[in-house]
């Protein structure tokens, strides 16, 4: 183990050389021009004006904190409000009554709002992702190549239908007359359809859906190369399987589940369209609303702004992330070397 | 190994047994979950009637639809070359970025880490749009640039079609290409690149001759990964794309909004269909190769 | 490796048919229309009668057509913008002006939808198809009389309602009910519509501005407020029984008007003038009609169409409800969207 340690110093301590760099050159190149050039274009125009008329950014109309001020803060300038609710009981025959009211504190910009929603949503759905991937990326990983390539083609192919396409699916399934309601009054198991559809439930599934792949294929990744011997190890040194997988599975494959988290996670919280199909739009989601600072809100200024704030916050986490780790997706070196 | 003749191991090798069985009635679970939409939608595709609400009968009157269909083609036509081109050119630079970085200790490591997180990170919409003022600024620049080293009768024009599509997308597929190499990497034995390098190798023929073989499942997964993405994406493409580069999932969305149209649960039939005998094929040639 | 390679031959293979297309050589038209607006029969007919190749992009809401257009990277010749916007561009000069004299078909259309507003005279627009908002209500399931915005929103139908996804349109169904012109729109009288509209967000399940009639007719909702277009077409589908009634709201209902414009510094202009003179003829128009039943601002397309699409009341409405149209608003969009985002994230 000393001298894993030592080289694992060495393969991945090396200063590159003039190779080193012009090899990552391409890739660097790329980045700035298309990433690091756009990003920075609307990260200018989150600081400017928008036109009167056509809600595109004045680049030469002088420089405003405005933007970023509207996202933390609401017009009268707080950041938490007391609201009055009006408490509502709803009649046997659907007929609303007012009776009462009571007072709640909510944080006052709406968007910082819908920010807290997108997060809340993306963890559920990380999470979920995460319980139902990984041991099916842990089977997969197991299997024999044969298997393993064609269990993999199969998790792919789904996918290759077009989002909008499995998202009415979905919805034929779960409408109010759709199939499975349907099925469950065939068996008797309901007596009256109910609505599925258009509930945060929904969106979720949605959002499982969509983002599951992204988080089996990396994990598989790391599966497949688990030394099985140290599986076997632990079992034969008299672990139970619970121990086995705490131990030694779990750390072991904890780069996998990282970068897995990293590609659920990341777009979840961006991602636009299904809580309209799959929600009914009722609870926008941030993609929806920075969308719409674009499309209808005519602002694009603050449309940059929005989505200015959600890339620094994540860079920021990532980074902060990373000074604890020595690689992006977490490097067990440190674990080898125990 | 015998595990029958001694006791002591049979329980735990038992229990991992039984952890593996049950992994596998998961897995096919899953995989039920994942297709069921898939099942739907071809058997909606052979439904006479045009609203997926009931059946109405066995027709592949939409099959024919679609085969008429000249838009529909050529956007799929347009989707696979994209998609192809940005799965090839996403695996190159997704990889040997990931080695780069994982090999050797650059300056500002952490800089050029999270500058390849950026675009998983931002919304698509941002990303689009910046991507379309770039691609409007520089557009006249090289256009000039092209009439003047090739003279008047030039034809060649940078405008929005397949080429800016396909940096688009190289720029938000590449990413998970080396996510998914740089998890994999992590836990590679260092020993192994030592040993090659200590064999007189070049780091490049290590790279190519031993790295790359053990990263194989990593880069087959992030491939697929930027495969999909590319197959999926409708919003980045709607900004950089032009009239004769629609993909199909941006001709599927301009179809389907206003409610499903059979024609288009059979395009994504035949399109899964095709691919997934493609592959079938890809891996007999494979295993007749070696 | 051999993945790779297998990858790319069947790459080659594949893009072996797209050669083909560059080598095509003939005049174009560009059109950027609305998605599933442009029915294909009506493009095929062009391009057989003039042999102009036909270009299509769609886009599904004016701003994002806008965002692309006016970013200037691809050159449009022909585009199908709604009134407001059509009011907007003009006044910012993106616009440009038509030759009347190579429109000899214009004469087929009814004067109502004619020299409006948004562009008086028709310098710069023709229109393509109206329709109006209004309500939609399942019969079968909900048998009270509803004849305004305030009905639907009476609490009775609590969470089996759909509304469009549309910020301005909620809004300016909430300054009708208060009798404000919906056109009259400032920090004041959003501040008086806001708990009339906080009011109605609880009770809706879901916001749909592109296929709300699936939703009925997969029983989700069952009354809402959606495109007459929409209700044209559930009308349409349940072949005129009755189950789904279409009624413009007392409260003031408006229409919109979605036109055919040339922006500024088109490269074929005289193809984009030779298709709008082609969809103005009867028999085009009405095909129009056959895929997207709104109402037809052609008079002679209308003599063409069968007897019950002229009855499709959701069409064609009857009576004479007065009926606005939305003008274009600038910076008090971001102000509706404000108060807006701020009611439904909670």
């Amino acid at each position: 183990m000393q001298a894993a340690h030592a080289t694992a110093a060495r393969v991945g301590g090396r200063r590159p050389g003039l190779v080193g760099w012009l090899l990552l050159c391409p890739m660097l190149l790329w980045l700035a021009a298309f990433v690091v050039v756009p990003t920075l274009i609307l990260a200018y125009a989150s600081f400017t004006r928008a036109d009167e008329d056509t809600g595109f950014p004045i680049y030469r109309g002088g420089l405003t904190f405005e933007n970023y001020r509207r996202i933390v803060l609401d017009d009268d300038g707080h950041f938490l409000r007391t609201e009055q609710e009006e408490i509502t009981t709803v009649d046997r025959d659907g007929t609303e009554r007012v009776t009462g009211t009571h007072a709640t504190t909510v944080i006052a910009a709406p968007y910082l709002r819908v920010f807290g929603s997108s997060l809340l949503y993306a963890g559920i759905t990380t999470v979920l992702c995460v319980f139902v991937g990984y041991p099916m990326a842990w089977y997969i990983g197991r299997a024999n190549e044969r298997t393993r390539n064609r269990l993999l083609m199969l998790v792919m192919i789904p996918f290759w239908t077009g989002f909008l396409i499995r998202t009415y699916a979905w919805i034929t399934i779960l409408a109010t007359d759709g199939l499975l309601n349907g099925l469950l009054q065939y068996t008797h198991a309901i007596t009256q359809p109910f609505g599925m559809l258009y509930t945060p439930g929904a969106v979720v599934l949605g959002l499982v859906y969509s983002y599951l792949p992204f988080m089996i294929l990396p994990i598989y990744g790391s599966v497949e190369k688990l030394d099985h011997t140290l599986v076997e190890a632990a079992l034969d040194l008299g672990a139970g399987p619970l121990a086995t997988f705490r131990k030694i599975i779990l750390p072991l494959t904890r780069p996998g589940i990282a970068a897995g988290v990293l590609l659920v996670f990341v777009p979840a919280v961006g991602m636009y369209a299904i809580s309209s199909l799959m929600g009914g739009g009722r609870t926008p989601m941030i993609g929806d609303v920075i969308q719409n600072q674009f499309f209808t809100g005519r602002d694009w200024p603050f449309g940059c702004a929005l989505g200015i704030t959600l890339v620094a916050m994540f860079v920021a986490a990532f980074a902060i992330l990373a000074k604890f780790r020595s690689s992006v997706t977490g490097s067990d070196h440190a674990f080898r070397a125990r | 190994m015998n595990d029958a003749t001694t006791p002591t191991r049979t329980r735990p090798f038992f229990g991992m047994a039984l952890v593996n069985r049950l992994c596998g009635w998961w897995t096919a679970l899953v995989l039920a979950f994942l297709y069921l939409p898939l099942a739907l939608l071809i058997a909606y595709s052979f439904n006479a009637s045009r609203l997926n609400v009931v059946w109405e009968g066995f027709t592949v009157r939409w099959y024919r639809e679609m085969l008429a269909n000249e838009p529909l083609i050529r956007a799929l036509k347009n989707s696979v070359l994209i998609a192809g081109v940005t799965t090839i050119l996403s695996v190159v630079i997704g990889t040997t970025g990931a080695w780069l970085l994982h090999s050797y200790r650059y300056r500002f490591r952490r800089l050029w880490e999270a500058l390849v997180f950026v675009p998983i990170a931002v919304p698509e919409v941002i990303m689009g749009i910046g991507l379309l003022i770039l691609f409007t600024a520089v557009a006249p620049g090289i256009n000039g640039f092209l009439d003047s080293a090739f003279g008047a009768a030039n034809e060649t024009r940078f405008a929005l079609g397949f080429v800016t599509t396909i940096i688009a997308h190289v720029t938000f597929c590449f990413p998970l290409v080396l996510v998914a190499v740089q998890a994999r990497l992590a836990d590679l034995d260092p020993a192994m690149e030592e040993a090659a390098l200590d064999l007189g190798a070049t780091p490049l023929v290590a790279f190519w001759r031993v790295i790359v073989p053990c990263i194989m499942p990593a880069i087959i997964s992030g491939a697929l990964m930027a495969f999909t993405l590319s197959m999926d994406e409708v919003l980045v493409t709607y900004f950089v794309c032009g009239p004769e580069s629609k993909t199909l999932p941006l001709e599927i969305y301009d179809n389907v909004r206003k409610g499903l149209n059979p024609m288009l649960n059979a395009i994504s039939a035949v399109f899964v269909a095709a691919t997934a005998i493609l592959v079938v094929i890809a891996e007999r040639i494979r295993r007749i190769g070696r | 490796m051999k993945f790779i390679r297998v990858l790319l031959l069947l790459l080659a293979v594949l893009a072996l048919p797209l050669t083909t297309f560059a080598a095509e050589k003939r005049e174009v038209l560009n059109l950027f229309c609305w998605s599933e607006y442009v029915p294909q029969p009506v493009i095929e007919a062009f391009t057989k009668e003039t042999g102009i190749k036909v270009n299509v992009e769609n886009y599904d809401s004016n701003e994002k057509m806008l965002a692309k257009l006016l970013a200037g990277g691809a050159k449009y010749d022909l585009i199908q913008p709604s009134e407001y916007v059509v009011e907007s561009l003009i006044k910012q000069g993106q616009l440009e002006e038509l030759n009347r004299a190579s429109l000899p078909n214009f004469k087929n259309l009814d004067a109502k939808f004619t020299d409006m507003a948004h562009d008086p005279g028709n310098k710069f627009s023709v229109p393509w198809m109206a329709g109006s908002v209004g309500i939609v209500v399942n019969t079968e399931k909900i048998k009270d009389e509803v004849t305004g915005y305030a009905d639907v929103f009476s609490g009775k139908y609590r969470r089996r309602i759909v509304v469009l996804d549309d910020n301005r349109e909620i809004v300016s169904w909430a300054l009708a009910t208060l009798g404000i012109p919906i056109n009259d729109i400032s920090k004041d009288t959003l501040a008086k519509a806001r708990p009339v509209v906080k009011g109605w967000l609880p009770q809706i399940k879901a916001f749909d501005s592109d296929s709300p009639k699936t939703k009925f007719l997969k029983g989700d909702v069952d009354i809402g407020i959606v495109w007459s277009g929409e209700a044209a077409l559930l009308w349409r589908e349940t072949k005129g029984s009755g189950k789904f009634r279409f009624v413009l709201p007392k409260e003031g209902a408006h229409m919109f008007v979605d036109s055919l414009c040339i922006p500024k510094g088109a490269a074929h202009r005289e193809a984009a003038e030779k298709f709008i003179n082609h969809i103005l003829k009867p028999e085009i128009s009405a095909l129009i009609s056959k895929d997207f039943p709104y109402t037809n601002p052609n008079t002679a397309a209308r003599a063409l169409l069968a007897a019950e699409e002229l009855g499709n009341p959701a069409s064609y409405p009857p009576g004479a409800t007065k009926l606005d149209i939305f003008k274009d608003i600038g910076k008090t969009a971001r102000e509706i969207d404000r108060m807006m985002t701020d009611l439904r994230s909670r």
